[in-house]
């Protein structure tokens, strides 16, 4: 509360500290600073790149101006019209943003490159529609917002929207979706583990800063009192990333400060110094590679004095959404192929719905591919994966996770520069917060009798402050497998948990997982390479062998049979 | 037959043999190293102000060609060197990088240049009688030489001992290196083709549009729809990539404007994005 | 005491955080052939990786006649004198056999190749096909005859026996014997144990990263072997 207190007398008193003039550029970059903290979250937090951003801020502007136009006589009619143009852009904004998610993999290149497009195709819409936008000239004559007098009101008028762009980003960034965004950032793959739709919250991101940009568009439109091609172009839509990379992307106030003092300045000095934007390019790439914090990180101890401590009382978390009973694995026939290879052949494999079950082979036997298969990230050719008596085979991978099943990777895969808190936080929200919950940020505080027993036993999980990143690979392991028990899965797949352990680490795992067998009353099964382990933890063993099942017993019967034992020792033909 | 439907059919080879050459630097950066140049339009851009100097400097056109080669060679090491490099692991940072890169090449260009247009001579003026009708000699021109490109840099790249061991490097890096091949710099070399291809399609279209600092960002997303509904990695892709967004553009273009051609073929990539993400040519 | 050819000496590494070898150390001397065995997942194609430099060495390092390479990324011990054959992707799937080859010789000829092909006749029936279209064995095998055809003092197989015929192994195996007679350093991966006990001068045994049993071939017995590879 301090830092908003602070902010909110800042504006007030800006136009009396500075000067009219003064006061009425910095109602015009107020504007284009809603628009750059659009960029932020995009870019600073959901780790996407929007370069076509004038589209959202130009077609505002251009549907809030025609309707002052229109509405001259009667402009409460235009003033109502604006919070809708505002929500049109980010309607937009979220339909492009589902529209170009949708790839598997890497989308970021794409979706960037497509807002480039739209942005210059907007621009020549703008350009040859004359009769309704006005053409290259602009559409002139917008009456400006009635009872306005002179620059100080239009300045509180402009200050009110940042303000509240700021209010809605602020909230946003402390609430469980502002967690998963910056989470998705760092590991997309992972959170749509945990059970989210990640496609969906990017396109959410996308759609927010939509708005935040018809925010600024709208209010531009009668303060101008002209809107040109320029607003919705190329031109507008770069200044608009410079200006965030310059003050500091991931932070809430670095987009703004940002807009407003190289804003500003590049408009006083562009005329001045000839080398001045050839500076600002090389100062832009130099930020971006070298210094990502932006002017906003230089000022790092003051960000702590503002952010103030609270002590946080817990929130019991409600049930899992989705059915908690056991359920059995059972994998029919199932076929996996890679172009010309075949990782997975008619593999059968049926799982008790309780009990630890322990999965071994040889390289390249399929085994981290059976989990692929299972958790929905590799296409099954044939066969079918059933999960009790709903078929698995074919959802995606957050819709698999949402029915109770739940992995720890191979490579420790916590969200590095999240806390210990949210990562744990994100665990606790996998399958048990609604869609509309994201946005409480009480969700943060949420415990589990199962976290509290986990803190009990390993009290690093209870720190507040410390990034996950922070941890060594042995709390790491630890960290990353309480996240998967805290989803309370029915069965819980885990991939080489003990792999790079001490000695010592290794049987803290071992404990885990009996404890967590017993807690949770699912089935657990292991990949594992290490004998000593299979035969501490396992009930039944499973041996992969070219993408079959080559043998399925207890350890004593597994280590007996000679089929196993030639296809580890090898042998003569 | 009809010389109307002759000169649109030329044209019409005309936009997708051009297309194909200048999407082909970004095939290149793209499709063999992961890497999208955000900023090869205005590698392009490069090429086409070095027309211009040369046509100032009252040299031969084709003295344009060697001045692009070495601008861009040199730059585009430059920046490999710089920007790319210690980028390969962080594809978004390199998108940001490039987009910097975009940037600062432009304004430079402006702040050498001005923000005026420039117009270079036609070295060929000109019609010649082709197919019952009169048609444009340089464009015939053009034809021939994209052509002579891309099939040229395609039986090189699949006969030659450097284009085994780049086709290798990309397959499988690690064995490439077991085998001595120096992936670092057979990295930038492939970087350097990439923008000095850019460079000679500059060369090449500068007396036939408005050289300025702006020209660039139309060609760099041309050629990236030509990528996206081609699909990536592979000589056939490319080509029906060109011939897909080439052919719709300029069909669109002629019968309506060119803003409805412009939008046809992002509507037209947006599908393609959503609908068949990896091309219509796909690598598994 | 001449120095070894390849030294290893305290080696510990891993991918990222994750360590997999601990503090192993070993030799390959001139005309010798190191067999490294153990269960799947103990760290041995880590090991590989470790000297062939495309993990960094957390601890210890690798020394090449005495002299420690730690600064040599991969392509730069290939060109100082090791080969290297990888247990997995052995090969250019997109480029013919003959390209696999000679990619790296001076020229396309294969007369040096004449030798390996009386013994692998089946490669020079491929020689324009794509090495993709191999089945695993033969890709192996074209694997081991590019990386013995480089004439290098070191040469490191990771798996060179998996998936080929018996017949094709014992090839191996004369091959192999005839670069040992001239003088090549070998460390073999392998899990094949018959494969490994008729090439092996040294035996190193891992588990869990660590040696677990080490010493001359003539000294450690098939049944001490066989307790630590079982399931």
């Amino acid at each position: 509360m301090r830092a908003a207190s602070l902010i909110v007398i800042v504006a007030v008193a800006l136009p009396f500290l500075l000067g009219p003039f003064w006061a009425y550029q910095l109602g015009l970059y107020a504007l284009y600073a809603a628009a750059a903290v659009g960029v932020g979250l995009c870019w600073g937090h959901a780790g996407f790149l929007p370069l076509g951003q004038g589209l959202f801020f130009g077609l505002a502007a251009y549907l809030s101006g025609l309707t002052f136009i229109a509405f001259a006589d009667l402009p409460i009619i235009a003033v109502l019209a604006m919070p809708i143009f505002a929500v049109a852009s980010a309607l937009l904004a979220y339909a492009i943003g589902v529209l170009v998610f949708r790839r598997r993999g890497e989308s970021g290149p794409y979706f960037s490159m497509i807002t480039l497009a739209l942005s210059l195709l907007a621009f020549q819409i703008a350009t040859s529609w004359n009769s309704v936008t006005g053409g290259f000239n602009g559409l002139k004559g917008i009456p400006g917002l009635p009872g306005l007098n002179d620059f100080s009101d239009v300045y509180y008028v402009s200050a009110a929207m940042l303000l509240a762009v700021l209010a809605i980003a602020g909230w946003l960034y402390t609430a469980p979706v502002g967690v998963l965004w910056r989470a998705l950032a760092q590991n997309e793959r992972r959170v749509q583990l945990f059970g989210f739709d990640t496609n969906q919250l990017k396109a959410v991101a996308f759609g927010v800063s939509g708005l935040m940009a018809g925010i600024g568009g709208v209010v531009y439109a009668p303060q101008q009192g002209i809107v040109t091609p320029q607003a919705v172009g190329f031109g507008v839509s770069a200044d608009l990333v410079i200006w965030t990379a310059v003050g500091g992307r991931a932070n809430l106030l670095g987009p703004v400060i940002g807009t407003l003092l190289v804003g500003s300045l590049t408009a006083q000095l562009r005329d001045t110094l000839p080398f001045w934007e050839v500076l600002m390019a090389i100062f832009f790439i130099v930020i971006v590679l070298a210094f990502p914090r932006g002017i906003v990180g230089l000022a790092d101890p003051l960000a702590s004095f503002l952010k103030g401590r609270r002590k946080q009382a817990h929130v019991a978390a409600p049930k899992r959404l989705s059915s908690d009973q056991p359920a059995r694995l059972v994998l029919n026939g199932v076929g996996v192929r890679a172009g010309e290879f075949t990782i997975l052949d008619r593999l059968s494999l049926d799982f008790d719905p309780t009990g630890i079950f322990c999965v071994i082979g040889p390289n390249g036997a399929g085994k981290t591919s059976m989990f692929n298969a299972v958790s929905g990230e590799l296409a099954t050719v044939t066969g079918s994966i059933d999960l009790g008596d709903a078929s698995v085979s074919g959802l995606t991978p957050h819709r698999v996770t949402r029915l109770g099943v739940a992995r720890k990777l191979q490579i420790p895969s916590v969200f590095q520069h999240l806390s210990i808190a949210d990562n744990l936080a994100i665990a606790l929200w996998s399958g048990r917060a609604r869609k509309l919950q994201l946005l409480d940020p009480r969700l943060r505080r949420w415990t589990t009798p199962m976290l509290e027993d986990l803190q009990k036993r390993y009290p690093f999980l209870a720190s507040v402050e410390r990034k996950a990143g922070e941890l060594s690979h042995g709390e790491q392991q630890i960290l990353e497998l309480a996240m998967a028990l805290l989803t309370e899965p029915r069965v819980l797949l885990l991939d080489e948990p003990c792999a790079g352990l001490s000695p010592e680490e290794t049987t803290a795992v071992i404990g885990i997982v009996r404890w967590a067998a017993q807690r949770l009353g699912g089935a657990i099964i292991v990949i594992e390479h290490d004998m000593s382990l299979v035969k501490e933890l396992a009930e039944v063993v499973y041996v992969l062998h070219n993408g079959t099942l080559l043998a399925k017993g207890s350890v004593a019967a597994i280590q007996a049979d000679a089929a196993v034992r030639a296809v580890y020792v090898g042998g003569e033909k | 037959m009809d010389p109307l439907i002759v000169t649109q059919a030329i044209n019409l080879v005309y936009a997708v043999s051009t297309l194909a050459v200048l999407a082909l630097g970004l095939a290149v950066i793209f499709g063999l190293l992961g890497v999208l140049n955000i900023a090869h339009g205005e590698f392009i851009m490069i090429g086409a102000y070095c027309a211009y100097v040369t046509q100032s400097g009252h040299w031969p056109y084709l003295a344009a060609v060697p001045l692009t080669l070495i601008v861009c060679g040199i730059l585009g090491w430059a920046v490999e060197w710089i920007m790319i490099r210690p980028l390969y692991r962080r594809p978004f940072d390199t998108l940001v990088a490039t987009w910097g890169l975009s940037l600062l090449l432009r304004k430079i260009a402006e702040a050498i240049f001005g923000l005026g247009f420039y117009s270079v001579n036609i070295p060929l003026p000109g019609t010649v009688h082709f197919l019952d009708t009169e048609y444009p000699i340089y464009r015939l021109l053009l034809i021939a030489v994209s052509l002579l490109i891309v099939v040229g840099l395609v039986i090189w790249y699949g006969g030659s001992r450097t284009g085994s061991r780049i086709r290798a490097m990309v397959s499988n890096p690690d064995l490439a290196q077991a085998q001595g091949i120096s992936v670092r710099r057979l990295a930038a070399g492939t970087f350097i083709v990439g923008t000095c291809l850019a460079g000679l399609g500059g060369v090449m279209l500068a007396p036939l549009i408005p050289v300025q600092p702006f020209m660039g960002l139309d060609y760099v997303l041309r050629a990236f729809f030509v990528l996206i509904v081609g699909g990536l990695g592979s000589v056939s892709g490319l080509l029906s990539g060109a011939a897909v967004i080439g052919g719709v553009d300029s069909i669109i273009s002629a019968t309506s404007s060119a803003t409805d051609g412009y939008f046809a073929v992002l509507v037209l990539s947006i599908l393609f994005l959503w609908l068949r993400p990896r091309g219509i040519v796909a690598r598994s | 005491m001449i120095a070894a050819r390849l030294a290893f000496e305290a080696l510990t590494g891993g991918y990222g955080t994750t360590t997999i070898v601990r503090d192993l150390t070993g030799a390959a001397n001139s005309g010798e052939v190191l067999c490294v065995l153990g269960r799947n997942g103990v760290g041995k194609s880590t090991l590989m990786k470790l000297l062939f430099g495309y993990l960094p060495c957390r601890r210890g390092q690798v020394l090449f006649d005495g002299k420690p390479v730690s600064q040599l990324d991969p392509s730069a011990r290939r060109r100082s004198g090791m080969t290297y054959c990888p247990q997995e992707r052995p090969v250019f799937d997109d480029l013919s056999v003959r390209d696999n080859l000679t990619l790296m010789r001076a020229s396309r000829q294969l007369g040096a190749f004449r030798r390996y092909f009386d013994r692998f006749p089946i490669l020079e029936r491929r020689l324009t096909q794509h090495a993709g279209t191999l089945s695993g064995g033969e890709k192996k095998m074209l694997s081991f005859v590019r990386g013995l055809a480089e004439d290098q003092p070191i040469i490191l197989l990771d798996e060179p026996s998996e998936g080929v015929q018996w017949e094709n192994i014992l090839h191996m195996i004369a091959t192999i014997s005839e670069k040992k007679a001239a003088g090549a350093a070998f460390v073999v991966v392998e899990q094949n144990l018959s494969f490994a006990e008729r090439i092996a001068d040294r035996y190193l045994i891992m588990d869990q990263g660590r040696a677990v049993l080490e010493g001359s071939s003539s000294v450690i017995d098939r049944g001490q072997i066989l307790a630590h590879l079982h399931v």
